[in-house]
């Protein structure tokens, strides 16, 4: 299932990145970002969008991406917040629906519980556009104007593992007990979540099927947050010091937190002393902490083009037509659009 | 407003007494401390487990680790002392951290909350933000003691408002709930700056939260005040009729709770290097779990400032050691959960001897 990053998704990754990650940072409407615009009129009405929890960093930026590529086509969104709430999202789906809006697109707070978004959606024949959050693929298959949007969450595990075979392979001093076997210590999301399952194991996967071996000092559970990674970083550090070689975090927070606990231990900065440490989400406080030569890399979700890809779809759906390469500007696989990850490494940033 | 009477005598304090070895026996002592036993117990078994585990590095990270943990602890202790519980406390501490932390980016950073804000003196924007925090228990301590909303229900309401505000702050334009980071290194230096004492070299964060400890246990255990909030706690009619001022008394000990709140926040903005809207999510339970197991009462009345101490001591020796050692995380939650239990049910049961 792994999808190998060769060095034409690289070479196409590098160039998304210069355009997504300015477009992030500064607010920039979607054409001036070079993204693709979707060949449809603007709605009469609003296109809904359901976004599972206002207070999701990562959510936050789609949210802007599909705000922003609406306000380029001239048309309206109606935004509103699952609060983390199943229940909660489904009235929200159901005031959609007694609005008669022409097409919604839905962060399903439960993935599981797509099926119940989906019949409501086809009983009304108002298309809809899941994004972020994927449906069963027996559940989307149920329907002709469903789509998802999003992206493999087993590449940004691949790309990651790519970051620290890079790395690996340029630096010979790496291998700190020059047994050629990488000493690394994984930094995993909360066990229950998918994401954090795939990337615990898929990058690893691909550091070994590029023949290293690879020795697991440590795994320890976080909930995606820095205060809690500090804490087990110090502890790991402690423990095993300088037999760390490298250091994996599902997520950006949990990877700036070992950075930080590795600071505390004199590392970065002024020391001279260097550990790698890779995350993944590619949000600024990790890109800073790149430029200021502490975290080596991550991997951008890319929350833009996640954005773009999700309104072009549902505004080609509201204006009736069927989403294609050419009307929405992504490649339409079935009824998924995969958005790719992007690696982001240290030549990557300026 | 001097109280007289048999309320709130040292009796009324028992939660967490050193007994007197020399005149009780070693049982007798043992009972008395039984968080203390608990605390040297766990670290015995870690130490036997690894003995790498004894070291001053250890004894560092669990300070530091403790530290912005004992300022909510000591907040969510004095309101279950006064007979109250206080669910805001860990919204707070996010409230505050992004606050502070807003105000508080270095001007280079790519991604600034206030794109425009000069460089403002580090006292304030933690004054502002400890403000805030103190004014919303100044308005949990109004709604509990003049508009008698049961505390559980007044605080929950405010957990929520909390929230509200913080994520509204956070989510404004530009920052659109990006996490905020990039904070400048005279914020960051409380966090993680140390302090040198002659050879030792004694973490800020460590002294800021010692210093806290010792002004709560002044407070609480060598002041009118603090006689009164034990009265309170231990019988509200009683000592209104001996003539504490309830409402008053109530009002200053939410308002010291928001405050102890707002300076775990800064805190944690500054130990981290940032700060997010769910920065201390949860926050408050785990202070409510130390206060029980270090001897507090949730009925109130009955509670000391070392005992606090020793409870947050307990789960961060927890915590730290066992990722130490390398144990499955999902076990730290078994153990905590029957440590909390379980001093509890020490305690009832000793009280039930008692009487």
């Amino acid at each position: 299932m792994t999808r190998r990053s060769g060095a034409f998704a690289m070479a196409t990754a590098s160039m998304l990145l210069l355009s997504a990650v300015p477009a992030t940072a500064q607010d920039a409407t979607a054409a001036e970002g070079g993204l693709p615009v979707a060949d449809c009129a603007a709605p009469d009405k609003a296109i809904g969008v359901a976004v599972f929890r206002f207070d999701n960093e990562y959510l936050s930026l789609v949210r802007e991406a599909i705000g922003a590529a609406a306000a380029a086509k001239g048309a309206q969104v109606d935004v509103v917040d699952g609060q983390n709430s199943q229940p909660a999202q489904n009235e929200q789906i159901d005031l959609f629906i007694s609005k008669a809006l022409p097409a919604i697109a839905v962060n399903q707070v439960d993935r599981e519980l797509a099926n119940v978004t989906l019949e409501k959606a086809k009983a009304a024949d108002i298309p809809v556009v899941f994004f972020n959050k994927e449906p069963l693929p027996e559940v989307l298959s149920t329907w002709d104007k469903a789509y998802y949007v999003g992206a493999k969450a087993e590449e940004s595990g691949a790309m990651q593992g790519q970051l620290v075979i890079d790395y690996w392979n340029a630096h010979p001093e790496a291998d700190r007990n020059g047994d050629g076997v990488i000493q690394y210590v994984m930094l995993s999301g909360p066990a229950d979540h998918q994401d954090a399952q795939i990337r615990t194991v898929e990058s690893i996967k691909a550091i070994n099927d590029a023949g290293i071996q690879t020795e697991q000092l440590q795994r320890e559970i976080g909930d995606w947050n820095r205060a809690m990674a500090i804490e087990q970083m110090g502890a790991i550090y402690a423990q095993h010091g300088d037999a760390i070689e490298f250091v994996l975090a599902n997520n950006d927070n949990m990877a700036i937190g070992a950075v930080e606990a590795l600071k505390a231990n004199g590392y970065f900065g002024d020391s001279g002393r260097f550990l790698p440490v890779v995350g993944v989400d590619a949000t600024e406080p990790a890109l800073e902490s790149m430029r200021a030569g502490e975290l080596l890399g991550t991997v951008l979700n890319d929350a833009v083009n996640q954005g773009q890809a999700t309104f072009n779809l549902a505004c080609v759906l509201a204006g009736g037509g069927t989403p294609t390469a050419e009307n929405t500007g992504y490649a339409i696989d079935g009824q998924y659009v995969w958005v790719p990850y992007v690696p982001v490494g240290p030549d990557d940033i300026q | 407003m001097t109280v007289t009477g048999t309320t709130f005598d040292d009796d009324t304090r028992r939660g967490w007494r050193p007994g007197r070895p020399s005149r009780a026996s070693l049982g007798e002592w043992i009972t008395a401390n039984v968080i203390l036993v608990v605390l040297v117990g766990l670290i015995v078994a870690i130490a036997i487990y690894d003995t790498d585990f004894i070291s001053a590095n250890s004894v560092r990270n669990i300070l530091t680790n403790s530290s912005t943990r004992i300022l909510v602890a000591l907040g969510a202790g004095i309101v279950l002392i006064s007979r109250g519980v206080d669910l805001s406390g860990g919204r707070m501490v996010g409230l505050a951290a992004v606050v502070s932390a807003s105000m508080l980016q270095t001007e280079t950073y790519s991604r600034q909350f206030y794109p425009d804000l000069p460089a403002l003196p580090l006292i304030l924007p933690i004054a502002v933000a400890i403000g805030i925090t103190t004014l919303l228990g100044v308005v949990n301590g109004l709604v509990v003691a003049r508009l008698r909303v049961p505390p559980f229900i007044a605080t929950l309401g405010m957990m929520v408002i909390a929230f509200g505000m913080t994520a509204i702050y956070f989510d404004q334009p530009p920052n659109n709930s990006q996490p905020i980071s990039g904070i400048r290194e005279d914020l960051s230096a409380l966090g993680t700056g140390q302090l040198a004492l002659g050879p030792l070299s004694i973490p800020i964060i460590i002294v800021i939260a010692g210093t806290a400890a010792v002004i709560f246990w002044v407070l609480l255990e060598k002041t009118v005040f603090g006689k009164n909030v034990y009265a309170i706690g231990g019988n509200p009619q009683a000592a209104q009729v001996s003539g504490v001022n309830i409402v008053r008394t109530l009002i200053a000990v939410y308002a010291i709770a928001g405050a102890c709140y707002g300076l775990a926040g800064v805190l944690e903005a500054a130990r981290t290097g940032g700060a997010s809207s769910r920065y201390g999510e949860l926050y408050e339970l785990d202070a409510i779990a130390a206060c029980v197991v270090g001897g507090v009462s949730t009925a109130g009345g009955i509670g000391r400032v070392r005992g606090i101490v020793a409870g947050v001591l307990v789960f961060a020796v927890i915590s730290y050691g066992l990722t130490f050692i390398g144990i499955n995380p999902f076990w730290q939650q078994i153990i905590k959960g029957v440590i909390i239990i379980g001093a509890v049910a020490f305690d009832m049961s000793r009280a039930r001897r008692t009487r």
